[in-house]
């Protein structure tokens, strides 16, 4: 499998930034805010079985931009990260040395472009920006699609915490329906075709 | 009823390879006219309370269809001439008692008189093995009928429907939302919509339960026991009779023969690796059209080095995926068609397509929610498959919006049967056993490829008349690398020198040997074949079981 690399353009325009003297972007309430969350998986019982925690501070912080958290909870209240730790350790060892590889080479790539040392500790729009770089790479095809599953799958296999995955796309898990079954179907007994 | 157990040194009536679509049909035939019968299954016997919509499981842990990670790779290649890569999700299948059957989407459309005759109606396809079928759809009638009453078919007889002598046992699926659109959109194009048959029960029939609408159907196994597989169906039959044994967990490496060149005993592993090799009157090859090639070809001896079966040299030759196309469409108001059934209407006005096109091709269009109604899967088909962008908040807002307000109209196509395409022995990569993979060589012909664009092209009519916001459509353009459709592999036909098995699926070479699942197929129908393969298990059962009252297996 390939794995992801920034373009020779990308490389050469965050030397340029880091010449220019990016400052380092951490701010107390981000590190504190991500303290938190590693205190609160503690506090909860729930140690990373696979990832260490710098490792979880990072993917969380990618799901985070892939379904973020804005007027509904996003992939972070989900406990994507939960998820990923849990399936990456059950005989997953291609797309973890995958998944490692390239976050090696995105932090590279938050240290030359905002001098920082943390995907997790760059504001939104910083994140955002390095994302859209490395869209079309394996090491995002694979953090979206770990994503994606932790969202959607079974609340059982570690993400998906209070349905939140599926309330988002309204989709309720209840064993059985009746017909209709949605709007276009409602009048279709009494006017037919 | 204990099931009968047979010892393995003792000589049964019949082995029976796999005990799914056609396996279990066989089983319950074979066993009910009193033979004794022996069924390898290689995967477990899960039931209903096994089945969960764990979309996580089934789909991306293999739990039904198995894959590399639990030791069973398999390669893919383009063309004879590539080297063949390891790949997941070719040769599809569901490893477990009633096969995929159990996790089918149970759309059953018979074919028609004209898919038996067709190469002389329409005239062949040069470079491709397109011919006639050996049989008619007037000899398989009966046994359609046989599927439709004893597996539990629901339906209505539409206006295109080859004559049937019964009408279906149970009335259609009620309409979903995302079939409305679609009828009301042919009937502005002109065209006739009409309930898709589905091998799912309406209401009760045969003991079983009707339908519950939970909406997993198409890659899932049935908690209700309502999708008729031949698990609820035919098995717990084959099984009272007790005549019949089942044994799970075991692999079969080869059939092998003796010196009268007839099958005397299949060899199989049990699920901790014993050898066994159990002794048989006849046996049934009932593997898949993937698995049914792989297990002659392994069973090369002296006598047969080219493969069991294959004077012919055309086991595993002639495989056949069916082309599809889909476009997904977002509407104004909840369409919900992740609920219910896959499929409750279809339109076959394009069974044939016209010849001055310049390409041979037909299909069937129907409506089904774009990812099978599964949310995982939607998630990672939106921004492809269903149009926006693939992450962030305009992407997360998509998926809130368009999962309960997407429908999509499929296209399900012809494939022709070509030698090129093929599943034989990897050279290189072997399976936990230490069996060669399987090696899967496809490429869809260009008439199929130009049926697949011309159904994509109609569909997209189809979506624009329904009124879609957002329209996005797709066909795998550059060929197809996998499918869950195995057909053709070891053909029907009446020249030995051309195919594989005769018209009573008794194999050409080996007089007690015969074959019968999707491999036996000789065209390829409009998709959704298995109506079909276990109609031809009806048949291919009273013939053999015909032919055990004269005394000629």
């Amino acid at each position: 499998m390939t794995q992801f690399h920034l373009s020779r353009r990308a490389f050469l325009g965050s030397v340029k930034n880091a010449a220019r003297g990016s400052t380092i972007l951490l701010t107390m309430p981000m590190i504190l805010a991500a303290c938190n969350r590693a205190e609160q998986a503690r506090l909860s019982g729930e140690e990373f079985q696979t990832l260490s925690e710098e490792e979880a501070n990072e993917f969380d912080a990618i799901a985070a931009r892939i379904i973020p958290t804005d007027d509904t909870p996003g992939a972070a209240e989900a406990g994507v990260i939960y998820f990923m730790d849990n399936v990456l350790g059950d005989n997953r060892e291609e797309e973890l040395f995958l998944l490692r590889s390239g976050l090696r080479e995105l932090q590279t790539a938050v240290a030359l472009e905002f001098g920082g040392a943390y995907f997790h500790q760059l504001d939104a729009s910083q994140q955002d920006q390095l994302l859209t770089q490395i869209e079309n790479s394996t090491f995002f095809s694979t953090l979206r699609f770990l994503t994606l599953a932790g969202m959607f799958s079974l609340p059982e296999h570690g993400g998906n915490r209070d349905n939140i995955g599926y309330e988002l796309i309204g989709y309720a898990s209840q064993g059985a329906w009746t017909a209709p079954y949605g709007f276009y179907d409602a009048d279709y007994a009494e006017k037919g075709e | 009823m204990a099931q009968a157990p047979f010892p393995t040194r003792d000589e049964v009536d019949f082995v029976i390879v796999g005990s799914g679509a056609a396996g279990g049909i066989m089983a319950r035939e074979l066993s009910e006219a009193g033979h004794s019968v022996v069924v390898l299954e290689q995967g477990p016997h899960l039931q209903a309370q096994d089945f969960k919509h764990d979309e996580w499981s089934l789909d991306h842990n293999g739990e039904l269809m198995w894959g590399a990670r639990d030791g069973h790779p398999q390669t893919f290649r383009k063309s004879e001439n590539e080297i063949a890569e390891e790949r997941e999700s070719v040769c599809r299948y569901a490893h477990n008692v009633g096969g995929s059957s159990i996790h089918f989407s149970g759309n059953f459309w018979r074919l028609r008189p004209i898919d038996f005759m067709e190469a002389s109606v329409r005239g062949t396809v040069p470079g491709t093995n397109f011919v006639d079928w050996p049989i008619s759809y007037e000899d398989l009638e009966p046994y359609y009928t046989k599927v439709d009453w004893e597996i539990g078919v629901s339906g209505l007889q539409g206006p295109w429907d080859p004559p049937r002598s019964r009408e279906y046992p149970c009335p259609p699926m009620p309409i979903k939302g995302s079939d409305v659109l679609l009828e009301r959109a042919a009937r502005q194009l002109g065209l006739n919509p009409y309930p898709a048959p589905v091998a799912i029960l309406s209401q009760p029939h045969n003991g079983r339960p009707g339908c519950i609408h939970c909406g997993f159907c198409n890659g899932f196994g049935c908690e209700a026991n309502a999708k008729s597989s031949t698990m609820v169906a035919m098995i717990p039959l084959a099984l009272a009779t007790g005549n019949c044994e089942l044994r799970t967990g075991c692999t079969v490496s080869r059939v092998n023969t003796n010196e009268q060149g007839r099958a005397s005993e299949v060899i199989y592993w049990e699920q901790d690796g014993t050898e066994q090799a159990q002794r048989a009157r006849a046996v049934v090859i009932c593997a898949n059209g993937a698995e049914t090639p792989r297990l002659l070809l392994l069973s090369e001896s002296s006598q047969f080095p080219d493969g069991l079966a294959n004077s012919s040299g055309v086991v595993g030759r002639n495989l056949m995926f069916n082309g599809y196309t889909t476009v997904a469409g977002i509407f104004e108001q909840p369409v919900n068609a992740w609920k219910s059934v896959p499929a409750t209407r279809v339109i076959h006005d394009f069974y044939e397509l016209d010849p001055s096109l310049g390409f041979y091709g037909g299909g069937g269009i129907d409506g089904r929610h774009p990812s099978r109604g599964a949310p995982l899967e939607f998630a990672q088909i939106s921004g492809s498959v269903v149009p926006g962008p693939r992450w962030g908040s305009e992407f997360k807002r998509n998926l809130a919006h368009d999962f309960s307000h997407v429908a999509a109209f499929d296209g399900h196509t012809t494939s022709l049967p070509q030698s090129s395409n093929n599943v034989t022995l990897d050279p290189d990569v072997q399976d936990k056993w230490g069996r060669p993979a399987i090696r899967c060589t496809y490429m869809d012909h260009p008439d199929d490829l130009a049926t697949m664009r011309w159904f994509l092209d109609k569909t997209t009519e189809l979506m624009e008349a329904a009124g879609a916001n957002r329209i996005e459509g797709s066909y795998p353009e550059t060929g197809q690398e996998g499918n869950v459709h195995l057909l053709g592999t070891c053909r029907m036909g009446d020249d030995p020198a051309t195919s594989v098995i005769d018209r009573n699926n008794r194999s050409h070479d080996v007089p007690n040997l015969f074959m019968c699942d999707g491999s036996t197929l000789v065209t390829s129908g409009r998709g959704q074949p298995t109506m079909t393969i276990m109609a031809l298990a009806f048949r291919a059962a009273d013939m053999i079981n015909q032919a055990a009252e004269r005394g000629e297996i």
